[in-house]
């Protein structure tokens, strides 16, 4: 596999869309091309955001983050407390 | 089901953004106050585990990762149920996050899809085996298929950029990239869904996927 062909398949890796026999020859070429392809990569996940921020956002429900904070607050104390004086 | 069908929150989010003269330049995230901390910042806060940097996060961006999780699995509660799990995700999973691999909403992105995908994939089969049931008992078959693709990619007003590269896609090139992204279909699941041939939806999803890459770095080099 080629540097081009490479980053074909790169950008099919990052959506999952991959088939397994292709993901086995990926994980070879990348890493045979090494930083170079990590790199590659790397730039690929820019895709994920690409997708995401075409979306309109949407609304919650008031009460969810209410709920979250609520939950982070709980476990974080719990696990101070576990961690002891 | 729409993923943003709230009137009232689509017009404040539009507002300000939605015209070519006073869109902010391309970031390749949210637009930020002046002063505000950066995304890695917050993300080094939630590390510290500082529950007011997640706060804060949760502000930035949970209008657009609620926008993701309902292009997946298109019901609001539920969305909002998962939106909730990613967020604590980010809480409990902050300490794997590494600036070297990317940005903290690729990674949150990340994080959203595969949960959406997840109870997408549940729900459906669930929904095939209750769909099964009601073959076998002879009742009419749920309406849960209208759930389960959804062809078009929108534009959201306050995204026009992002969405003008998406759309200017052939629709079918934006069909395969939305199966496998939004539905977390794999190529040959893709080529029996839509009667096409697995090498064509291959080359759909590699040069549509090339044309946005190519188009986000012209986007970003514009700027």
């Amino acid at each position: 596999m080629n540097f081009e062909e490479f980053q074909n398949q790169a950008r099919l890796y990052v959506i999952g869309a991959l088939e397994p026999d292709e993901l086995t020859e990926f994980e070879a070429a990348r890493k045979e091309f090494g930083t170079k392809a990590e790199d590659f990569i790397t730039e690929c996940y820019a895709l994920h955001e690409a997708f995401a921020l075409s979306l309109r956002p949407a609304k919650s429900s008031a009460a969810l983050k209410e709920r979250l904070m609520s939950m982070v607050r709980e476990r974080k104390q719990s696990q101070s407390e576990s961690a002891g004086p | 089901m729409s993923s943003a069908a709230d009137p009232k929150l689509e017009a404040g989010v539009s507002a300000g953004v939605e015209t070519e003269r006073n869109r902010p330049p391309f970031s390749g995230t949210v637009e930020l106050e002046p002063g505000a901390p950066s995304d890695a910042e917050l993300m080094l806060g939630i590390q510290a585990e500082e529950p007011e940097a997640l706060s804060q996060l949760y502000d930035r961006y949970n209008g657009i990762m609620k926008a993701l999780i309902l292009r997946v699995i298109h019901n609001d509660a539920e969305a909002d149920d998962l939106l909730q799990e990613v967020f604590m995700e980010i809480w409990n999973q902050a300490k794997n996050f590494s600036a070297k691999k990317g940005k903290p909403l690729g990674w949150m992105v990340t994080l959203a899809r595969r949960r959406a995908i997840d109870g997408l994939r549940k729900k459906q089969a669930y929904l095939r085996a209750e769909a099964r049931l009601q073959i076998e008992t002879e009742q009419q078959p749920g309406a849960w298929v209208e759930n389960v693709t959804e062809k078009e990619i929108r534009s959201g007003d306050a995204r026009l950029l992002m969405a003008k590269v998406i759309k200017s896609l052939p629709e079918a090139q934006q069909e395969a990239i939305e199966l496998a992204f939004f539905q977390g279909m794999s190529q040959r699941e893709i080529a029996a869904n839509t009667n096409t041939p697995l090498g064509t939806v291959k080359t759909r999803l590699e040069l549509g996927l090339k044309k946005i890459y190519d188009g986000l770095k012209e986007l970003r080099d514009e700027f």
